[in-house]
């Protein structure tokens, strides 16, 4: 296809995603936390498809930036760009400490300490009345990004549901670039060629600390956002049903395929909201995802849709299937 | 709170420390395998002796070979799932299955067992025997001996036997231990059964001593990890040595410090052994630092 052409089509499909949520009446509030934690996921994606890390610590950036939010938002009043700026800086500043700490760690050694990360963040939201205890952080205001006389608020899922839809089309442009920078294909080298990457000049660590740091921002927004969504915060977000979310959801469908994590997330959050049997056989069914997904479908769902449809040919498996490569 | 009183809390929690991660280090240690799911096996299997235990009302040391039945089955079911990915040595993928199935199997205990919280009550923690001024129950006693029992038997069933020396050949050559006659989808198996089965012992000696609920297991996993990495992976004697220290630390610290934060305190001391002596981890799994 012509560039003119694909640019039209991504253009109409994405108008049409986008009018979707009131064609179907009013569904706003599940296509708005699709969004939301689609934008989440992203963050994970790059550290696992590019970087090549199981992070299992993005779940404390998005709670930071809800907390962050709902903090500031209750206690201080302010503004949802002040908020906005405080989230993406509280996701930023942990996953720093987080990256240096854990630079020299490589598989399930990094994986180990992150998820160790999140677990102590969980005791210490439960546990410090700073940021609310076990009761969490209540009555946060609506979303208000009004910039002198333009009005940009939102008070209800409808009228969030455009903003959570800019910040997905902005993750994925930025998704979408990142692969395509220099720092992109220095992870990517880091990830399959550490060796050849130092070689080249390459300072392995700082590529690391650099992705995880820029990972952790695209989680934090999304905490942002959806604190306002739920007017609520608590340590129920570092339950492990977000971590497990979010990497279902990028292993699901295949990994380095841009709209891979936005598929996924539609598909769990689309289950759960849609075709639910109640929370036990929803984290059942969740669970079961993750386990099939990679224990029997290597490449996920796109990658055996692609060796399904090429059998005959007995092509060799589909790209976007290939394994983390061991070290 | 005198420390006699916490000091004997620290070497019976460091006991039951060193007991709930005995699974990971074998499995680390011999067969370089993870389980993130090892939590949710803890929470389980405690589910399992509770219900043996109380609304079956089986004997107590029944319940227990009941919960470590079904710790050997979760561990057998989880192995034939993630097969393909253990001989292709795929860690991270096994990490994330492992998780997956945690998150199943908290799914599994809510739809099974209910929402509740369950307290086990067996007839050994209604002993009570007094020590240098402080009290500790026979259950306490219990997972001291078990736990050093458990000890000394794999020190020399493993170390020194020959079983141990076949697992650790699959561990370190898959290929060539296949081309020694070796089944190495057997030797997997044994070991994810073995996983599951300490675990549960694990679960059923040490869950009567708190409330039983399927949100946890995340603790005992942080303990583990600790315990594993403070050991020195995969090694049996280290982490024996590391649980009772961090039991002991554990203890005082939530006695004199915060008991809030004592899961929070032995991180910070993994987060220190980590940015002091990162190689300290490659000595057994080899992989960890490049």
């Amino acid at each position: 296809m012509r560039q003119p052409v694909r640019m039209l089509l991504a253009a109409l499909v994405t108008a049409a995603v986008f009018l979707l949520p009131g064609m179907t009446g009013g569904l706003h509030g599940a296509f708005a936390v699709i969004a939301i934690m689609a934008v989440a996921a992203y963050g994970l994606d790059i550290v696992v498809s590019d970087l090549g890390e199981v992070s299992l610590a993005h779940t404390v950036f998005f709670a930071a930036g809800a907390y962050a939010t709902a903090l500031l938002s209750t206690r201080l009043g302010v503004g949802s760009w002040t908020t906005l700026a405080a989230a993406l800086a509280a996701g930023a500043a942990i996953a720093l400490v987080l990256g240096l700490v854990t630079l020299r760690l490589r598989e399930f050694v990094f994986s180990l300490v992150t998820y160790a990360a999140t677990v102590v963040a969980a005791a210490v939201a439960h546990n410090w009345q700073f940021l609310g205890g076990s009761d969490g952080v209540t009555a946060i205001p609506t979303l208000d990004l009004s910039v002198g006389p333009v009005q940009l608020a939102a008070g209800n899922d409808a009228e969030l549901w455009p903003y959570a839809f800019v910040l997905l089309l902005l993750t994925l442009y930025a998704v979408r670039q990142f692969r395509r920078s220099r720092l992109g294909a220095m992870a990517m080298m880091v990830h399959l060629n550490p060796r050849l990457a130092t070689m080249s000049g390459i300072d392995v660590r700082r590529v690391r600390l650099g992705v995880f740091v820029l990972s952790s921002l695209f989680s934090a927004a999304a905490g942002w956002l959806y604190a306002y969504q739920r007017a609520y915060v608590g340590p129920d977000l570092f339950e492990t049903y977000f971590l497990v979310l979010m990497l279902t959801a990028v292993v699901l469908v295949g990994r380095r395929r841009l709209l891979a994590p936005l598929i996924g997330t539609a598909l769990i959050i689309g289950q759960e909201r849609f075709l639910s049997f109640g929370g036990e056989v929803n984290a059942i069914i969740l669970g079961g995802a993750l386990v099939v997904a990679l224990a029997l479908l290597p490449g996920g769902l796109d990658g055996t849709l692609r060796r399904l449809l090429s059998r005959p040919a007995a092509r060799a498996p589909a790209s976007g299937g290939e394994p983390v490569p061991q070290p | 709170m005198n420390l006699v009183q916490q000091l004997i809390n620290g070497i019976v929690l460091g006991h039951a420390y060193a007991l709930v991660a005995i699974g990971w280090t074998v499995l680390l240690g011999v067969a370089r395998l993870v389980n993130f799911g090892h939590g949710q096996i803890y929470m389980l299997a405690a589910f399992v002796t509770w219900w043996a235990a109380m609304p079956l009302g089986l004997p107590y040391p029944v319940a227990i070979l009941v919960a470590v039945g079904a710790g050997i089955l979760i561990g057998l079911v989880m192995q034939a799932a993630m097969l393909r990915l253990t001989i292709t040595q795929d860690l991270v993928s096994i990490m994330i299955v492992t998780l997956g199935f945690g998150h199943l199997m908290r799914g599994v205990a809510g739809l099974v067992f209910g929402g509740n919280p369950q307290v086990l009550e067996t007839p050994l923690s209604y002993v009570d025997f007094e020590v240098a001024g402080a009290w500790v129950t026979a259950q306490d006693i219990a997972v001291i001996i078990a736990c050093i029992l458990f000890f000394l038997l794999l020190h020399f069933g493993l170390e020194r036997g020959s079983l141990g020396r076949t697992a650790r050949m699959v561990a370190e050559d898959p290929k060539l231990a296949q081309l020694a006659g070796i089944n190495i989808k057997r030797v997997y198996f044994a070991v994810f059964a073995f996983e599951g089965a300490a675990v549960a012992l694990a679960a059923a000696l040490v869950a009567p001593r708190t409330p039983i609920l399927t949100s946890i297991g995340f603790e005992e996993v942080i303990i583990t990890f600790v315990v594993v990495v403070l050991g020195g992976i995969g090694s049996v004697a280290g982490s024996y040595v590391a649980g009772i220290g961090l039991g002991i630390f554990t203890a005082l610290f939530g006695g004199f410090v915060s008991p809030a934060y004592a899961t929070t305190a032995a991180f910070a001391v993994l987060m220190v052994v980590l940015v002091l002596r990162p190689g300290g981890l490659s000595l057994g799994a080899g992989k960890a630092v490049r």
